[in-house]
């Protein structure tokens, strides 16, 4: 059943998507996925690939015993992952070994199962020590790679691409904004900038198939991505990335969560506006 | 990162074929038994067998009740108490004077509706659905009454709102016995939900942070809940509900059917001093009080009467036959039958004309303390033309009271609650929105 058929079964769509040409529109919108869709598929492709390469460093440096090079390597390694996270979580053996919190386990810091970044993370500040660490940086290397390997042979379903626009939101909204993602080093901000780029990324992709029809939506999301970005780049440090999370004004935090709670209900009906399921 | 373990569930089964043949036997075994009595629905209805996932029986008479939105002030103040309540603070983000008339008249809307119902929109499926449909697709008004203060940091952060803060509207002081937590304190903004049922406040709260996500985000919130009586049987007033340590709570409280009464005590009037776009507005004190119920529960009953100045059973005060007697402590200048640090006596002197506040306090229960102690307390609040006058004197009085030992304020906030909507062009707050285009007016 085609997209435009299933939508005309429904008495209310007709509502929706009043005139006669709506219907028409629905079914040139599911061809018109497909560019955008390949476009996306390359940049997962390319920040997968990233990843990889990143964490090949990363990993080289704790086996080194570099602490301060691994120290410095975390944040930027991680954001191609935070940027793709909607794909890279359809995979949720790996999301979990790669990049669960120690909140996800009942005991915590010490329960064995914890692994991946943030038990590297909580090695490196923590016990500021990179001693110990060899196995999960192998383990994380090993699971990066995996990854890399499955998303490059994954048929990406449209609704889960359109749909990770919000989903990176709730990502957000849910772990980012409370400085519970990145607890021991404080670089939350690194992941906050990776998650709303791969949100406006997908949104900027999909952007031109509703232009025409809804302008006030574009225009709103648009203003919000803007304002958000405005506020991150007062927190840019020198050197590149981004200062600590505890930085982050209680009133500049007020307006992110604002933000990000609007462009998640706004980018919930993105999905639906381009007439997928 | 966030586990899609559902993702791939199949959808939840339909109904059993099984069960819905049996309840369709029982329903004729229901008929036949009460063959004659078919004729009155509710007879038939109440012979159906129960199952355990069956929905408690609603009362059509209370949720089809409504408290009035459209008055010269706004509701869930001076309006009957209903049995759940809900105090939600927020931080709001507002680039100017537009912003916050937009907040204002779509929190109306959003007012309106949900305190006198109506059925929810119906959307497109493929779009989130309108309303988060724990009530159903038809809202019951449920006696639902949603009350919005504004906070002293709402007036500070915002220069265009400059000389239009109520004078007397200060973020709130540590008293000596508080500690309080930041995570629970103070707000830009308050929203009060009282109704019958706490789903009703939970649905409410859930329909504004979802229509209002880019002006409000929440800060704090504590509900609670006051326990029902059954009313007496002669038609005499009610007793006031009981607190969390077994004692009636409110019985000095002002008539709230008084309106005069209400006028000096509770509302702005005009010439106080107030702005003017304040008059019919009040201040709100909200106070998370914690109790410790435990070491209540193991205080011998005469210390604990002895310490409230009221008896446990029936509320009455010490010496005295009724919960709402008239009564003064001119006779007992000493303390002798009512000590003179109880805290009836230090609230309320009874020497000073009437208790210049209203009180609307619920009982909160919010799990387990760290130490193994249950996490219950009064969510307090009041309401005051005054706020020096009302909540803040009143607590200066109380300060080094017995009850000290047995209670610990964590939390809470001050809020200026604008006059009412008065009708269905009007929104609440305003008056507050012309203030600022006639101060505008003023300085050009």
């Amino acid at each position: 059943m085609g997209v435009s058929h299933k939508l005309a079964t429904t008495a209310l769509a007709g509502l929706l998507l009043a005139g006669a040409g709506s219907f028409a529109q629905a079914q040139d919108a599911s061809l018109d996925l497909v560019g955008p869709l390949a476009e996306y598929k390359i940049y997962v492709a390319e920040n997968t690939a990233e990843l990889v390469k990143d964490t090949q460093e990363f990993v080289a440096a704790i086996k080194a015993g570099d602490l301060e090079k691994a120290k410095s390597l975390f944040a930027p390694t991680r954001t191609s992952y935070e940027a793709v996270e909607p794909i890279a979580e359809l995979f949720s053996d790996l999301d979990v070994s790669i990049d669960a919190r120690a909140d996800d386990y009942e005991k915590a810091e010490a329960d064995p199962a914890f692994v991946g970044f943030h038990r590297i993370e909580y090695g490196l500040w923590e016990d500021g020590t990179t001693d110990g660490l060899d196995e999960y940086a192998d383990k994380l290397l090993a699971d990066v790679t995996d990854l890399n390997n499955r998303i490059n042979q994954l048929t990406f379903p449209p609704e889960v691409v359109v749909g990770g626009a919000a989903v990176l939101m709730e990502e957000v909204a849910a772990t980012k904004i409370s400085g519970e993602e990145d607890r021991y080093s404080r670089t939350d901000l690194w992941d906050f900038e990776a998650n709303f780029a791969g949100s406006e990324k997908i949104f900027d992709l999909f952007k031109p198939l509703i232009a025409e029809k809804d302008p006030e939506f574009v225009a709103s999301v648009q203003a919000n991505f803007k304002t958000v970005d405005d506020i991150l780049a007062n927190y840019e440090a020198e050197g590149g990335g981004y200062v600590s999370y505890l930085e982050l004004s209680d009133d500049d935090r007020t307006v992110l969560s604002a933000k990000v709670n609007t462009l998640a209900e706004d980018l919930s009906t993105l999905r639906g506006k381009l007439g997928l399921n | 990162m966030d586990r899609k373990t559902d993702r791939m569930k199949p959808p939840a089964g339909r109904s059993c074929p099984m069960a819905n043949r049996r309840q369709v036997l029982a329903g004729f075994g229901a008929a036949g038994a009460g063959g004659v009595l078919l004729a009155s629905g509710t007879a038939a209805r109440a012979e159906a067998p129960a199952h355990v996932t069956d929905a408690p029986a609603a009362d059509a008479n209370t949720s089809r009740r409504s408290t009035p939105f459209h008055g010269a002030h706004q509701a869930g103040v001076a309006t009957p108490r209903p049995a759940n309540g809900l105090l939600a603070s927020f931080n709001t983000v507002l680039t100017g004077p537009e912003d916050m008339e937009d907040l204002f008249r779509r929190l109306t809307a959003r007012i309106v509706f949900l305190t006198q119902g109506g059925s929810v929109p119906e959307l497109d499926p493929k779009m989130p659905p309108a309303d988060s449909g724990l009530l159903g697709f038809k809202i019951e008004p449920d006696n639902l009454a949603i009350t919005m203060g504004l906070g002293s940091s709402f007036f500070d952060k915002h220069d265009w709102l400059d000389g239009l803060k109520p004078k007397a509207l200060i973020r709130m002081e540590q008293f000596p016995n508080d500690a309080l937590r930041s995570e629970l304190c103070h707000g830009d903004l308050s929203l009060q939900f009282n109704a019958n049922l706490q789903d009703t406040n939970i649905h409410a709260l859930r329909d504004i942070v979802k229509n209002l996500s880019e002006y409000l985000v929440l800060k704090w919130m504590q509900d609670g809940n006051v326990p029902p009586e059954i009313p007496p049987a002669d038609g005499s007033r009610a007793p006031s509900a009981r607190n969390f340590l077994g004692f009636r709570d409110g019985s000095a409280n002002p008539d709230s059917t008084d309106a005069a009464l209400m006028d000096r005590i509770v509302w702005i009037g005009p010439e106080t001093g107030e702005p003017d776009w304040a008059v019919d507005g009040t201040y709100q004190a909200v106070r998370i009080i914690r109790n410790f119920v435990e070491r209540w529960d193991r205080t011998p009953l005469q210390e604990q009467e002895a310490i409230f100045g009221r008896k446990k059973a029936d509320g009455a005060p010490l010496g005295g036959n009724h919960e709402y007697e008239d009564f003064d402590y001119s006779g007992d200048p000493d303390g002798a039958v009512t000590p003179l640090d109880a805290h009836i006596r230090l609230a309320n002197p009874r020497d000073m004309g009437e208790l210049p506040f209203l009180r609307r306090a619920f009982n909160y229960s919010n799990g387990v303390e760290k130490n193994g102690q249950i996490d219950q307390g009064l969510l307090f609040v009041s309401y005051q033309a005054d706020l020096y006058a009302g909540f803040i004197s009143i607590q200066n009085r109380l300060n080094g009271e017995p009850l000290e030992e047995y209670i610990k304020p964590i939390g809470g906030g001050y809020f200026f609650v604008p006059p009412g909507a008065r009708d269905t062009g009007d929104y609440v707050g305003r008056t507050l929105v012309e203030a600022i285009s006639k101060t505008a007016t003023t300085h050009t």
